[in-house]
């Protein structure tokens, strides 16, 4: 699709942030994402062409604006949404079972 | 919803993962232990050394450099790399003549078992967007100045295949361990936008 | 599929999931031929970029068959096709502005290219 994703070529991007020292992962939940949605390919739940795709789908703005890895919990959500095997009510259920409970 | 900050997630993610993670667990798709594993693996134990590795040997033995840059998958495997986003493998020398530099321009496709994850900057428009129609510009931007007379390729790695780049092994270092060789080599070089130097 | 054991993540990870699948046909190119990317605009997944379609290149090596992203990410299956290295000048894909040397390598499905005349 001629999607936000087909960046090659577009202008108006500035320089290339660089961070010093990067960490491989920035927060805890960028680790829990990056294993989630690889042990799920590896439980043949999907496969990488279809988390790409589901990616391209985002709105272009959020794919902009967001961190890297809240595209791959979009993929990871909308895939098992549409594949009925955990769905949007079943998370913000359990979300918001969790955050009664007071954590974060 | 919250607009979001570059640099900081709101809380949200981190509640919707945890809420992923236990709802996947409960259902069988995923053994916690799994989880810490193979964070473990991408954290501590797979990394740009694997690569440097890779360009040291290269460096050091002429025939194993002709091996790699024949088939660059069977000859990284010799040295016990190999797999995950790597499965494919192609090696890319520089030469007087030719610098390369590789980016995925539709996403964030990159040689795992060789260099581990990508750097943020690798997975962000800018670089997607401008290396493909501007490389010198941006090479010039992590301080790689190339000559008008050398040819400049950008790989983007829009299938399956994975590139890695054979930087030149710089002068004033002969007779060197491939231990010492692999310390000059960065994760950069093996992208194409760092050259590898010895410290004066 | 079970949930994949935490013992057996390392070596899952070490052998990998890759796409390569034979091609029943034979290759349509060749290692010089000229070709040009074919201008589609699919709503669905594409690995052919905006910046290439339409766009004349030369085919630098065959990788061979790997399973076809575009039909895979819609689960219409593998559809393996033959993989090209293909080359496209700078200035053929910016324009005069370009440097003259330079160049954008690129690896295109079959069905993404047609002979260039």
């Amino acid at each position: 699709m001629n999607g936000i994703h087909d960046l090659g070529g577009m202008q108006g991007f500035g320089p290339i942030e660089r961070e010093e020292n990067e960490p491989v992962f920035h927060a805890d939940w960028e680790r829990r994402i990056f294993a989630l949605l690889n042990l799920t390919i590896a439980a043949g739940q999907y496969h990488v062409d279809e988390i790409r795709h589901a990616i391209e789908r985002m709105a272009p703005a959020d794919y902009l604006m967001t961190p890297y890895y809240v595209h791959w919990l979009h993929a990871a959500e909308d895939l098992l949404d549409k594949k009925g095997v955990v769905t949007h009510a079943e998370l913000e259920q359990r979300m918001a079972e969790l955050a009664k409970k007071g954590g974060k | 919803m919250d607009e979001h900050s570059h640099t900081e997630p709101p809380s949200e993610p981190a509640l919707r993962i945890r809420a992923l993670e236990s709802l996947l667990v409960e259902k069988g798709l995923v053994d916690p232990g799994a989880v810490d594993e193979i964070i473990e693996l991408f954290e501590k134990r797979i990394g740009p050394r694997n690569g440097a590795k890779v360009v040291a040997h290269a460096w050091a033995d002429p025939a194993y450099k002709k091996r790699l840059l024949e088939d660059g998958s069977k000859a990284i495997a010799e040295l016990g790399f190999g797999g995950l986003q790597g499965e494919d493998m192609v090696v890319l020398e520089n030469t007087p003549e030719v610098h390369n530099v590789v980016v995925c321009t539709l996403c964030s496709c990159y040689p795992w078992p060789t260099m581990g994850l990508p750097p943020n900057w690798y997975k962000a428009a800018p670089y997607r967007a401008r290396v493909v129609i501007e490389p010198r510009k941006v090479l010039t931007e992590f301080g790689v100045d190339v000559s008008p007379d050398v040819e400049v390729r950008v790989w983007d790695s829009n299938a399956e295949i994975r590139y890695m780049v054979l930087p030149m092994r710089p002068a004033g270092t002969d007779g060197w361990s491939e231990e010492k060789l692999a310390g000059l080599v960065t994760r950069d070089a093996m992208i194409g936008t760092d050259i590898p130097k010895v410290k004066a | 599929m079970p949930a994949l054991p935490k013992d057996m993540v390392a070596i899952a990870i070490k052998t990998g999931a890759s796409t390569r699948a034979q091609v029943t046909t034979p290759p349509r190119f060749k290692a010089g031929d000229k070709v040009v990317a074919r201008n589609i605009n699919p709503p669905t997944h594409t690995r052919l970029p905006r910046y290439i379609r339409g766009k004349r290149g030369v085919v630098q090596h065959n990788h061979g068959g790997f399973a076809f992203a575009d039909t895979r990410a819609h689960g219409l299956g593998d559809q393996p096709h033959h993989v090209y290295s293909v080359r496209f000048e700078a200035r053929e894909l910016w324009g005069d502005g370009a440097a003259p040397r330079d160049a954008v390598y690129i690896d295109l499905w079959e069905p993404y290219i047609e002979p260039a005349a």
